[in-house]
């Protein structure tokens, strides 16, 4: 019997699995593919701040470049940079005794990173395993059925983790409602390129010319390379994603800048730009990460959050199952709870912002609203910016 | 609301980056799913909002009837 079952070993899970084995549980984490973060479908990018939240360092295995700022520009290409080695040189820069403000990751290197150390601190691992299902027993432990190589098994739990991201099934096999609407889920395109320069900065583009309901980006990615891609909002325009990137470098005020570009990955996916779960726990069940919606609903970030909800969740269930009390719907409400007023409560006032910003249907004030919160956003003063 | 017509999905693969969003909007129960991270293929979809249509970034995704083509 394993005290946590963790499902999915992406950030949340895999943090969830290693502070939950360092705190004494017996964790079993599992994960469908046989090699973790991939297909890709995130930009990377993560504050310096977050790793350390959950006691991690920046190493090279992942880091594929080092992050001191932001460039915001509007439609027509007016910018608001916001760059910490010009606002506290002292703190954030290349010398000595200065640090990064954040990293782009290599989400494959990363994951794979967070699951050794998940490993490492006792947590059993099984690749190319996924559960199709589960029951309550009376014990008020839960049985789940696997399925491993083609081989089916069962394993009993004292508590699932849901950590299977934005196509989450783990909430569903108990009843509840996970999907994302259209409308709170970006439709995502980016290319990973060769033949673009940067200069340590995240790019954000916003404009409902480029992408409506969204925003477009440029990010470091190491060695030179770039990605470049954006999200919309299809509620909002009658293009896909891939059709908006192929305007984007074609026809925006970057057309220059992008024209010897070549290349190199295809990554996508949806991003959500959503609010949280209203519940993220059942009998014997709780959600985590972007499978809860854990997510920054103006960025569309998803790492820290994951992280973050990651060891709360750890820290939860290890308290809760050292005073011998029973993993049901009530006890696990408490999750939640905390995860709340740690968290989610200042996630729920972004998503308010993002809301209202979004139902304005004036197209120039709204691209004005998102302009001013994205530079808002990154802002040394903003009251968001360690989410 | 009267339950509309089912129908299949069908996805071009060629196109397809395996990237799951058309699962997570996907309202379908547990298990709607195919083994390559898209909404199922080969079993009729009485919900037809074609969320998932409308958020595939490559637009690969398309349907077709139930009852006519298996007829």
């Amino acid at each position: 019997m394993y005290d946590l079952l963790v499902v999915g070993s992406g950030p949340a899970g895999a943090t969830t699995a290693r502070i939950a084995s360092e705190r004494g549980l017996r964790v079993l984490l599992i994960d469908k593919r046989q090699e973790l973060g991939a297909p890709i479908q995130c930009s990377g990018a993560v504050s310096g701040h977050a790793l350390e939240e959950v006691g991690l360092s920046p190493e090279g295995e992942f880091v594929q470049e080092a992050i001191y700022g932001f460039s915001i520009y509007n439609q027509e290409g007016q910018k608001t940079t916001i760059d910490y080695r010009q606002l506290k040189p002292d703190e954030y820069g290349t010398g000595e005794g200065k640090k990064p403000l954040g990293y782009v990751v290599d989400r494959r290197r990363f994951d794979r990173y967070l699951m050794t150390l998940a490993e490492r601190a006792g947590a059993e691992v099984w690749l190319k395993t996924e559960g199709p299902g589960l029951s309550t027993l009376p014990d008020g432990s839960c049985r789940v059925l696997l399925r491993r190589f083609n081989k089916e098994l069962e394993v009993q739990a004292r508590v699932l983790v849901g950590a299977d991201g934005l196509q989450s099934q783990v909430g569903k096999w108990a009843g509840m409602r996970t999907h994302i609407k259209l409308r709170e889920l970006a439709s995502c395109l980016q290319f990973v390129v060769d033949g673009v320069e940067t200069d340590g900065l995240l790019e954000i583009v916003t404009g409902h010319r480029w992408a409506p309901g969204g925003y477009a980006w440029v990010f470091p990615k190491g060695h030179g390379y770039a990605e470049i891609g954006l999200g919309v909002t299809r509620t909002m325009t009658r293009q896909n994603a891939q059709a908006h990137l192929e305007q984007f470098l074609k026809e925006s005020f970057f057309k220059d800048r992008f024209k010897g570009l070549r290349i190199l990955e295809i990554q996508g996916g949806g991003v959500p730009l959503a609010a949280p779960l209203r519940t993220q726990y059942a009998d014997n069940l709780i959600l985590v990460g972007d499978a809860a919606r854990h997510v920054n609903p103006i960025t569309g970030g998803g790492i820290h959050t994951a992280l973050s909800g990651g060891k709360i969740a750890a820290h939860f269930l290890s308290e809760l199952l050292a005073k011998g009390k029973k993993p049901s719907r009530q006890n696990l409400k408490g999750y939640q709870d905390r995860w709340l007023e740690e968290r989610g409560n200042f996630i729920w006032k972004l998503y308010g912002e993002k809301s209202k910003i979004f139902k304005n249907k004036d197209i120039s004030s709204r691209d004005e609203q998102l302009y001013q919160i994205m530079s808002g956003y990154f802002s040394p003063h903003s009251e968001y910016k360690k989410i | 609301m009267s339950k509309k017509e089912p129908v299949l999905f069908r996805i071009g693969w060629n196109a397809c980056i395996n990237c799951g969003a058309c699962v997570a909007v996907c309202p379908q129960e547990a298990g709607f799913i195919s083994p390559f991270d898209t909404i199922a293929v080969d079993t009729p979809c009485d919900i037809a909002c074609m969320a998932c249509e409308e958020i595939c970034p490559v637009t690969t995704i398309t349907h077709y009837l139930h009852e006519i083509d298996a007829a």
